[in-house]
C-alpha cells in the first residue's frame, strides 16, 4: 500500500483551511501574510502532487511551483515593506485598523 | 506497510501540526518557528512526491528567506508582538462554520473522485529532476521565466523604496 | 315676429357684460358699479320683456338655436338656446327682480367696503339664472346650476368674517351639492337611454316608449332629488333658513324669487318625464306637501323676521312641488304660476324685512313694533305682501293657490288638498304675526326709536313689487285663464294635454270660499294674539309647549343631522384617518424601513475590515461551490432525494 493522492490533496486542504481561518481572524499583519504562505504551501502540494498522479503527469506542475514560491517571495517583501510604512506612521500593525479609506 | 507511507503521516503530521500550533501560540515568535517546522515538512513532502528541486527551493526560499523575513518584519515591528485577542470584525462562528463548509465539500470532492485512472508518473532514471527543470524552464517556460525575474526586480525596488524611512525635508 | 327672439342670446349676456365690467373696474367704479349692474340688468329685462311679449302673441312659436359643441362617436352634444312659454316667462321674472334687486342694493349696501364685490358676484349670479332657464339642454342646464349654486355660496358668505355666515356659505354649497349629486347621475342615466341631452330628443324618446319604465322613474326621482337640493325641499330644507345670513336682497334675488325657484323651474321643464311615471309625480307631490306643512308649522314660531320668511319661502315652493306633482294641465298650469306671484310678493316681503332691518338694526321681531308710522310706504308694501302670501282676493297669492287648492279638488287628491289649506291657514298666521310684531303695538328697543324710512332708492323698487304683487294674479284668473292656455300651448304643454285633456278651470266654488276663510282665520288669530293681544301668546305657546318647542327647534332637523350624519361621517374620517396613519403610513414605513435596513446591513458589510470581505468572499464562493455540488454531483441527488 502506497500513499495515494487523495492523501497528499487532503493534507493540503487541511493546510489551506487552517491558513485562512488565520488569514481571516488573525489580527497582527505578519500573522495574516504567514497565513497567506500557508495556503499557497498548500496549493503548491497540490500542483506538485498532481505532477506526479495527474491526468498528463508531467514536470510542468512542478515548474509552476517554482513560480509561485517567486510571486509569494515578491509579496512577501512587498507586504513587510508595507507593514513597516505603516508601523512607522500608525504605530500599530493590526489588520482591523487597517480602515482609514473607509473612515 | 510501505515506509514511505510512514514517512508520509510524519511529514503530514508534522505540516498540519506546524500550521495549527501556528494559529494557536500567543507569541509572535514562537508562530514564526512553527510554521518554520511546516514549511520543512513540506520540503520533505516534495522529497516524497519526487520533486527534489522543488523541495530544495522550498527549502531555501520559505524555511530560508520568508521566514527571516517574518522575523525581521516582526523585530522592526514590535518585538514583543503578541496576539492576545482575535480580530472582531466578524463573528468567530461565521467564519468558522463557513471554513469547515469549504473544507467538507472540497474533502467530498476529493474522496468521491476516482484518482485511480491516473497512473504515477514513470520517471526515467537517467534524467535528473534538475536537468527536466531546467530544460522545461528554458524551452516551453522561458518568456514566464524572464517575466518572473522582472517580477522580482519590481518587488525589490519596490519593496526597498516604501520601507525606507522618508526624508524629512 | 321671431326677430326679436332670436336675439333672446343677449338676455343673458348683459349681465355677463356688467359682470366683466365690475371685475375690471370695480375699483375705480366703487358705488357706480351699482348703476352698471342695474342699467345692464334692466336693458336684459327689457329684450326680455319683448322676448315675452313676442312669444305671447297669438300663433307664436317655439325658437330654438343650437350649435355642435362636442361629437363623442355618433353623438353630438349641443350648445344653444331656446325659447319657449316657461322660459320666457322665467326670463323676464329673474330679469325683473334682479334689476329691482340691484337698484335697491344701491341703497341697502351703501358704504359697504366690497360695494363692487357684491354687484359682481349678483351679476354672475344674474348670468348664470338666465343661463339656466334659457338652456336647452340637460347638459348646459347643469353647468349654469353649478354656477348658480357657487354664486349663491359667494353671496351667503358675502359677510365671510362673521362665522355664521361662513358656516351658513358651507352648509348652502354642500346640502345643495347633495341633491346636485342626484341630477348629475339623472342627467348621465338620460344620456345613456336616449343619446341626447336635449330636452326635445329626451321628451320624443319618453313618448315613444323607447326608456324603460324604471328608468324614466328613477331618473325623474333623481332630477327631483336635485331640485329639493335647490329648492329646499324636505328633507334638505335646513340650509335655506341658514342662508339668510346673507345680506337680504341677496336673500330676496337668490333665496326667494330665482335660484330657489330653478328646482321647480327644472321639474317644470322636464315634465313629460314625470309625466310618464306616476310614482315620480306622487314622490313629487308628498314630498311637496309635506314640505309645504312641515315649513309652515316651522314658521309659526321662529323670532327672526328673514328665518320665518325663509321657512315660508320652503313652505311656498313645497305649495309648487305640489301643485306640479299634482299634475293634470291645472296643477302645472298652477306651479308655474304660482312660482311667477311667489318670485314677486316673496321677493317684496324680503326687500321690506331688508328695510326694517336696515332701519332698526336688528333682525329679532320680538324686538321691533311700532314702525308703522315711521315707516309707512314699507309698512304698506309689507302689507300687500303679506295679504298676498295669505292668499286674499284680489291679490296676487290668491289666485294662483286657489289655482293649486282648484287643482288638488280636481284631481280627487283630497289629502293633498287637506294638507294645503292647512298650510295656507299656518301662512296666513305667521305672516299676520310678523307684520303685527313689527309694525303694531310698541317700539321697544333703541333701534325703533332711531327707524326712519328708507331712501327711495330702496322703496322704489318695493312699491313696483307690490303693484305687480296686486296685479300679477290677473293674468290668470279662472274668469279669463290666460296663462293657462298660453302655458299649455307649448311642446311641454302638450304632453299634458296628450294625457290629461285641458283641463278647464271647473274648481268648486267652496274651495276658494274656504282658502279665504282659512286664510281670514290665520289673520283674525294672528291679530288676536299679536295685534290686540287679547289672546296670550305665551300662555298659548306654554298650554302647548311639546309642539312649540318642535317648532320652535326646527323639529331637531339640525341636530338630527348633526348626529346621524355629521357624526357619522367624523366617525367614518377618523377611522379612515387612523387606517392613513397607521396601516397606508405603516406599509409605506415598512418600505422605508426595509430600504433602510439593507442600507445599513450593506453599511456594515462596507465596514473597510479586509478580513470582513475575505469573509464575505469565503462566504461566497462555499455558497456556489455547495450549489454546484449539489446540483451537478450525485452528492445533490442524494440530499435532494
Amino acid at each position: 500500500m502506497t500513499v495515494t493522492l487523495s492523501s497528499y490533496l487532503l493534507v493540503a486542504l487541511i493546510l489551506f483551511c487552517v491558513g485562512l481561518y488565520g488569514a481571516l481572524r488573525k489580527r497582527n499583519a505578519i500573522i495574516v501574510l504567514l497565513s497567506i504562505e500557508l495556503m499557497l504551501n498548500a496549493v503548491n502540494i497540490n500542483l506538485v502532487a498532481f505532477s506526479k498522479f495527474g491526468l498528463n503527469a508531467a514536470v510542468t506542475g512542478q515548474i509552476f511551483t517554482l513560480f509561485t514560491m517567486t510571486v509569494a517571495a515578491a509579496e512577501v517583501a512587498v507586504g513587510i515593506a508595507i507593514l513597516l510604512a505603516m508601523f512607522r506612521n500608525r504605530d500599530s500593525i493590526h489588520v482591523d485598523e487597517m480602515d482609514s479609506m473607509k473612515r | 506497510m510501505d515506509a514511505s507511507l510512514i514517512i508520509f503521516f510524519l511529514l503530514g503530521f508534522l505540516t498540519i501540526g506546524g500550521a495549527v500550533f501556528m494559529i494557536s501560540f500567543t507569541k509572535v515568535a514562537h508562530m514564526v518557528i512553527s510554521i518554520g517546522v511546516t514549511f520543512i515538512s513540506i520540503a520533505g513532502l516534495f522529497v516524497l512526491l519526487e520533486a527534489e528541486f522543488v523541495a530544495v527551493s522550498q527549502i531555501l526560499v520559505y524555511s530560508g528567506a520568508i521566514s527571516i523575513l517574518m522575523l525581521f518584519g516582526i523585530m522592526l515591528t514590535k518585538h514583543d508582538a503578541s496576539e492576545d485577542e482575535p480580530s472582531k470584525a466578524q463573528p468567530f462562528w461565521l467564519t468558522w462554520i463557513f471554513v469547515a463548509g469549504l473544507f467538507l465539500i472540497v474533502a467530498y470532492g476529493i474522496y468521491s473522485t476516482n484518482w485511480n485512472v491516473l497512473p504515477p508518473r514513470q520517471l526515467d532514471p537517467n534524467v535528473s529532476n534538475v536537468k527536466e527543470i531546467g530544460v522545461e524552464v528554458f524551452t516551453n517556460f522561458v518568456v514566464p521565466f524572464e517575466l518572473v525575474s522582472v517580477l522580482l526586480l519590481v518587488a525589490l525596488v519596490g519593496a526597498i523604496i516604501m520601507a525606507k524611512k522618508e526624508d524629512k525635508d | 315676429m321671431d326677430t326679436i327672439m332670436q336675439y333672446a342670446w343677449l338676455i343673458p349676456l348683459f349681465p355677463l357684460l356688467a359682470f366683466v365690467l365690475i371685475l375690471s373696474f370695480g375699483r375705480q367704479l366703487k358705488e357706480g358699479a351699482a348703476y352698471v349692474g342695474v342699467l345692464l340688468t334692466g336693458a336684459a329685462f327689457v329684450v326680455a320683456l319683448m322676448t315675452f311679449w313676442t312669444r305671447f302673441q297669438e300663433g307664436a312659436t317655439d325658437y330654438s338655436f343650437a350649435i355642435e359643441w362636442l361629437r363623442i362617436g355618433d353623438k353630438a352634444i349641443n350648445m344653444g338656446f331656446e325659447v319657449n312659454q316657461l322660459n320666457a316667462l322665467m326670463l323676464v321674472i329673474v330679469t325683473f327682480v334682479s334689476t329691482l334687486v340691484q337698484l335697491y342694493s344701491k341703497g341697502y349696501m351703501h358704504g359697504d367696503d366690497r360695494f363692487p364685490v357684491f354687484y359682481q358676484y349678483l351679476a354672475l349670479f344674474t348670468f348664470s339664472m338666465l343661463g339656466l332657464v334659457i338652456s336647452p339642454n340637460l347638459l348646459q342646464v347643469y353647468i349654469f346650476w353649478e354656477l348658480v349654486g357657487v354664486c349663491s355660496f359667494l353671496l351667503v358668505g358675502y359677510y365671510f368674517y362673521k362665522p355664521e355666515a361662513k358656516a351658513a356659505a358651507k352648509k348652502a354649497f354642500i346640502m345643495t351639492r347633495i341633491g346636485d349629486v342626484g341630477l348629475f347621475i339623472a342627467i348621465a342615466l338620460l344620456f345613456w337611454a336616449t343619446g341626447s341631452f336635449d330636452y326635445s330628443e329626451i321628451f320624443n324618446a319618453v313618448a315613444q316608449g323607447k326608456v324603460a319604465p324604471g328608468l324614466i322613474t328613477l331618473t325623474a326621482i333623481l332630477i327631483f332629488v336635485g331640485a329639493v337640493g335647490k329648492s329646499g325641499q324636505f328633507p334638505l330644507h335646513t340650509w335655506l333658513p341658514d342662508a339668510m345670513e346673507g345680506p337680504t336682497p341677496v336673500s330676496a334675488l337668490i333665496h326667494a324669487a330665482t335660484m330657489v325657484a330653478a328646482g321647480v323651474y327644472l321639474v317644470a321643464a322636464s315634465f313629460p318625464l314625470f309625466l310618464a311615471s306616476d310614482t315620480a309625480l306622487n314622490v313629487v307631490a308628498y314630498v311637496g306637501g309635506f314640505t309645504a306643512i312641515f315649513a309652515a308649522s316651522i314658521g309659526l314660531t321662529q323670532r327672526d323676521i328673514k328665518r320665518v320668511l325663509a321657512y315660508s319661502t320652503v313652505s311656498q315652493l313645497g305649495y309648487m312641488m305640489m301643485a306640479l306633482g299634482i299634475a293634470g294641465a291645472a296643477g302645472y298650469v298652477a306651479g308655474v304660476f304660482h312660482l311667477m306671484t311667489h318670485a314677486f310678493f316673496k321677493a317684496l316681503l324680503f326687500l321690506a324685512a331688508g328695510s326694517v332691518i336696515h332701519a332698526v338694526h336688528t333682525q329679532d321681531i320680538f324686538e321691533m313694533g311700532g314702525l308703522w308710522k315711521k315707516m309707512r310706504v314699507t309698512g304698506i308694501v309689507f302689507l300687500i305682501g303679506c295679504l298676498a302670501i295669505a292668499g286674499i282676493p284680489p291679490f296676487a297669492g290668491f289666485w294662483s293657490k286657489e289655482e293649486i287648492l282648484g287643482a288638488a279638488y280636481a284631481a280627487h287628491r283630497m289629502d293633498l288638498l287637506w294638507i294645503a289649506l292647512i298650510a295656507a291657514g299656518f301662512t296666513a298666521f305667521y305672516m299676520f304675526r310678523l307684520f303685527f310684531l313689527t309694525f303694531t303695538g310698541k317700539g321697544n328697543s333703541a333701534g325703533v326709536d332711531k327707524a326712519h324710512e328708507s331712501p327711495g332708492v330702496m322703496t322704489l323698487p318695493m312699491i313696483l313689487l307690490a303693484v305687480l304683487a296686486v296685479v300679477a294674479g290677473f293674468i290668470n284668473t279662472p274668469f279669463a285663464p290666460a296663462l293657462h292656455h298660453w302655458l299649455l300651448d307649448s311642446s311641454v304643454g302638450g304632453y299634458i294635454v296628450q294625457k290629461y285633456g285641458e283641463g278647464e278651470h271647473h274648481a268648486a266654488s267652496w274651495v276658494a270660499v274656504a282658502a279665504i276663510l282659512v286664510s281670514v282665520g290665520g289673520i283674525l288669530l294672528a291679530y288676536l294674539m299679536y295685534g290686540r293681544r287679547s289672546i296670550n301668546s305665551e300662555s298659548v305657546a306654554k298650554g302647548a309647549s311639546v309642539l312649540y318647542t318642535l317648532s320652535y327647534r326646527k323639529y331637531y332637523f339640525d341636530e338630527i343631522y348633526e348626529f346621524v350624519f355629521v357624526r357619522l361621517l367624523k366617525l367614518i374620517g377618523l377611522i379612515l384617518n387612523l387606517f392613513d396613519r397607521y396601516i397606508v403610513e405603516g406599509l409605506v414605513n415598512l418600505v422605508t424601513a426595509i430600504t433602510v435596513g439593507i442600507g445599513a446591513l450593506n453599511a456594515r458589510m462596507q465596514n473597510g475590515q479586509v478580513q470582513t470581505y475575505g469573509l464575505v468572499v469565503l462566504v461566497g464562493v462555499v455558497l456556489l461551490v455547495v450549489g454546484l455540488t449539489i446540483s451537478l454531483t450525485p452528492l445533490g441527488g442524494v440530499l435532494l432525494g
